[in-house]
């Protein structure tokens, strides 16, 4: 497959990018060879059985929707605690230069595919937070607007040994957008998590129904160290969602929790995957879905046991409930097994609301559409009652009752 | 070790791993040409649509891709159709295969003797057919089904005797040609197979058996099986393959077709121990009217790689699937298969049970497809998928893909992995079992649900070629 051309994308443009942010040498070179990997880079992989693909990535007009020097946001970052350093890119490099340097792009290689070779590329707005060596922070939050054609977004979140952080960051459409038309908005996230460190990454995306949206998000665990993510997709008219963790330390975990809620024609292709490379780590894969009208969602979930991944947990669940009879529910939970000395298993189930339950709540004389919204924010009560953070977990509930309205 | 399960053993040995000096009266060039396959259909004396169908599917052949782009999919680098023998016929004077077992010529006899054909014939079944190489050798029907109308005979046979028949279903509806590269490869050079045709309202009680045996080397077998149940029947087919080793691969690449009727019920059971050198490219397919119901029952032992994902059609509203498999991969095998069903029509219900165990670097994975479309509501599907593993150098995969097309449904997936239970082989060892025999009675009882499924002599074979890989002295 040839990548997408786009014109207005050149060496001088990256390098405009670079200078007006005034960023190291270093940084404008790995934009640069992220640039030229675009030529060869392919669109990222597509879940394809015989006679269709899943999520059609190659009709995406990058032409038009990629406009890389009028990108605009407004982000607010706040950490809670002076120790943590929560700051934009641009106020990082003097002093935290090389701790930036030694960690970006090393958790998620630039050049994965062409989506994350333009997004590193072009990125204007991004986080870096650090926690230093047993710091621990429960609160720091990155809320951010979208307000131009297209967006691209880096974060590295490094917590170092014996750390522990809850990170939020949701990302909504602006209400000032003056920009007419389809947009793009691509997120990149980087977690190294140190030995015995503990990172919870929650995300919450919710921008309008005109937005394509990218992100992939990555985590590597070192000895001892958790990372638990929570991914939630509720806006966008087509999103590509991935959250891996490769579990590079012995006895390390992590925890992928989704949810989606898809009306009208939102198209969500979302993806857990996780490696398990070292002794006694475990996993754990929890994703759930409503789909109504008639949106779509793709499911891949991975669970990859290496050779030497001696004593491994590994549980994957996907719960997908349909209001509707024209949505379309796709899934594929994968196990790959490696080492027999394995204790794996995952489920996946798809289905209606169940017409018991329902008659059960009208003959209490709830009426219909009352009964049936309890039952779908029930449905989704066993993602929420993982969200450890009680804001967090309120927006998400707010999002569910607002999507039943 | 008693004297008896010594000689059991080495009975059983030598059924499975002997190979006759090769005899032909007829064989191909090797490699696949046009001129080859005018060579096959005027040796067959086939109508000219068959001739026609077999050319169609030579350039869908040529035209299609090999299927390496799938996710881990097995290497098939090796297969290269050049080094084929597409084709040889035994050297007995009778075609279309002997009725009477004594007219066989001994090796061919001895052959089958060895595997057992004759004697499972007159304990159990309603009919066989033997096939060696490329055709049907011997082929038998008990009375009383004939009778009934009850038709099985080799492929070739009722290509001229029910013409009509096979001109309407062979590779028309459920498995064209065009279905995958190994399906066209399979219509242009087939050859032997059967034919089974079971009349309106017929029970056939004792099931029918085929046996094929690949003899040469570097050779493709390439056996059609049509299968048509007419409303309301019920009849049990059972195949069981194997070919001795050798030093050039072998391919294997046959078609089913079964055609289950209004409220029929098709029991479709095969044991396959290929030798580890053969590649095993098949397609097996069955449509369900309404109020069907499909059985397929799979043991897939044997072959260096099997891609094989035998699939049913549920066309008519109530029509049901079941799928029971099971896997076993031994030191470089990759035994990559599962199942497919599609619900075309309410009401309709399909439970897949998987099994599978891989020891000594072998590779399982179960690859499914569950498609529910859009109107086939009130249905419902089950998958569960569990694999064995005996040790670290083995690999085992999950793959199902589900596309659900309707909301009024009940889909449900699950999976697990696990090893052999460290406790469970200590408490038989404490009741003074060693330790091979504590994990061979592990397997024979995670295997169970399959063997319980078949014919007594079936099942026996099943656990005779667990035990066999469990011991590594085969192949």
């Amino acid at each position: 497959m040839s990548t997408k051309a786009i014109e207005s994308l050149s060496e001088d443009t990256v390098r405009r990018i670079a200078e007006e942010r005034d960023e190291p040498e270093w940084l404008l070179e790995t934009r640069l060879n992220a640039l030229e990997a675009l030529e060869t880079a392919e669109l990222p992989d597509v879940i394809q059985t015989p006679g269709r693909r899943w999520t059609d990535l190659e009709a995406l007009d990058f032409e038009a929707l990629v406009d890389p020097l009028n990108q605009s946001d407004t982000t607010e970052r706040t950490a809670g605690d002076d120790e943590v350093v929560v700051a934009p890119f641009t106020e990082a490099f003097d002093e935290y230069g090389d701790t930036l340097e030694e960690h970006f792009g090393t958790v998620l290689d630039p050049e994965h595919n062409y989506l994350t070779a333009l997004s590193v590329a072009l990125f204007t707005t991004g986080t870096f937070v650090y926690v230093p060596e047993g710091v621990d922070v429960e609160d720091v939050k990155i809320r951010a607007e979208m307000n131009s054609r297209s967006l691209f977004s880096q974060t590295l979140v490094v917590a170092e040994e014996s750390s522990s952080v809850t990170i939020l960051e949701s990302i909504a459409s602006g209400e000032e957008s003056d920009v007419e038309g389809d947009r793009y908005f691509s997120n990149l996230v980087e977690v190294v998590g140190g030995e015995n460190a503990d990172v919870q990454f929650g995300s919450l995306q919710n921008l309008d129904d005109d937005t394509y949206t990218y992100s992939l998000k990555r985590g590597v665990t070192d000895t001892y160290a958790t990372i638990d993510w929570i991914e939630s997709n509720f806006g966008s008219k087509l999103t590509r969602s991935d959250v891996e963790t490769e579990l590079n330390g012995d006895g390390s975990e992590s925890q992928i929790v989704g949810t989606f809620f898809g009306s009208e024609d939102q198209h969500f292709d979302v993806n857990a995957r996780v490696w398990h490379q070292a002794e006694h780590t475990t996993a754990d894969l929890v994703t759930r879905g409503v789909l109504d009208d008639v949106a779509r969602s793709v499911y891949e979930g991975v669970q990859d046991v290496g050779e030497d991944a001696w004593s491994t947990s590994s549980y994957q669940r996907e719960n997908t409930l349909m209001l509707s009879d024209d949505a379309e529910a796709d899934a594929s939970p994968k196990l790959i097994i490696h080492n027999h000395d394995t204790e794996a298993s995952h489920s996946a189930t798809v289905g209606q609301v169940d017409a018991e339950d329902l008659f059960y709540l009208e003959s209490r004389s709830i009426d219909s559409k009352t009964a049936r919204n309890m039952l779908v924010e029930g449905f989704f009560v066993p993602v929420l009652e993982e969200i450890a953070v009680d804001e967090f977990r309120e927006d998400v509930e707010d999002l569910v009752v607002e999507r039943l309205q | 070790m008693s004297s008896q399960d010594h000689l059991k053993e080495t009975d059983t040995e030598a059924r499975f791993e002997f190979k006759k000096e090769e005899k032909s009266a007829f064989k191909t060039e090797k490699g696949l040409t046009e001129e080859t396959i005018r060579v096959i259909s005027e040796d067959k004396d086939e109508p000219e649509w068959m001739l026609e169908r077999r050319l169609r599917a030579l350039e869908q052949f040529k035209a299609m891709p090999m299927p390496t782009d799938w996710p881990e999919a097995p290497d098939l680098s090796e297969v290269d159709i050049d080094q084929i023998v597409p084709y040889i016929r035994p050297d007995i004077d009778v075609r279309g295969g002997v009725d009477d077992w004594t007219d066989l010529p001994d090796e061919i006899k001895d052959t089958f003797d060895k595997l057992g054909i004759p004697e499972a014939e007159k304990n159990a079944l309603s009919g066989v057919g033997a096939q060696y190489e490329s055709e049907i050798v011997y082929q038998n029907m008990q009375e009383r089904w004939e009778e009934k109308g009850v038709v099985f005979c080799d492929m070739d046979k009722a290509v001229q005797e029910h013409e009509e028949l096979v001109k309407e279903y062979f590779m028309t509806k459920a498995v064209p040609p065009s279905d995958n590269k190994f399906a066209a490869l399979h219509g242009a050079i087939w050859s032997g197979g059967s034919f089974v045709y079971v009349p309106e309202d017929t029970t056939v009680e004792m099931p029918i058996q085929a046996y094929f045996r690949m003899n040469s080397e570097g050779m493709g077998q390439f056996e059609h099986t049509l299968i048509i149940a007419e409303e309301g029947s019920e009849v049990h087919y059972i195949e069981g393959c194997s070919a001795p080793k050798y030093s050039a691969f072998n391919l294997h690449s046959g078609g089913v077709e079964v055609f289950v009727g209004e409220d029929a019920h098709v029991q479709y059971s095969t044991v396959q121990n290929w030798s580890k050198n053969t590649y095993n490219l098949n397609t097996k397919r069955a449509i369900a009217e309404k109020g069907g119901r499909m059985e397929w029952i799979s043991g897939s032992m044997g072959s260096k790689a099997t891609m094989l994902y035998p699939s049913t059609i549920l066309k008519g509203r109530g029509a049901s699937d079941n799928h029971i498999t099971i896997a076993f991969a031994g030191e470089g095998q990759d035994i990559d298969t599962g199942a497919k069903v599609y619900h075309n029509a309410p009401e309709t219900k399909s439970t897949i049970e998987s099994k599978s165990i891989s020891k000594d670097g072998g590779r399982t994975n179960y690859r499914g497809l569950v498609h529910i479309a859009d109107g086939a509501e009130n249905s419902s599907t089950a998958v569960e998928c569990d694999a064995l593993m005996f040790d670290n150098e083995s690999t085992s995969d999950t793959m199902p893909y589900m596309e659900i097309n309707e909301s009024k449904v009940d889909v449900a997936h699950e999976a697990t992995v696990g090893k052999i239970g460290d406790e469970d082989i200590f408490y038989l060892q404490s009741r003074g079992l060693d330790d091979d025999d504590a994990k061979q009675m592990i397997v024979s009882g995670f295997i169970e649900p399959i063997t319980e499924e078949l014919p007594i002599e079936y099942a026996v074979e099943l656990n005779r070629l667990v035990e066999l890989e469990m011991e590594g002295s085969l192949g």
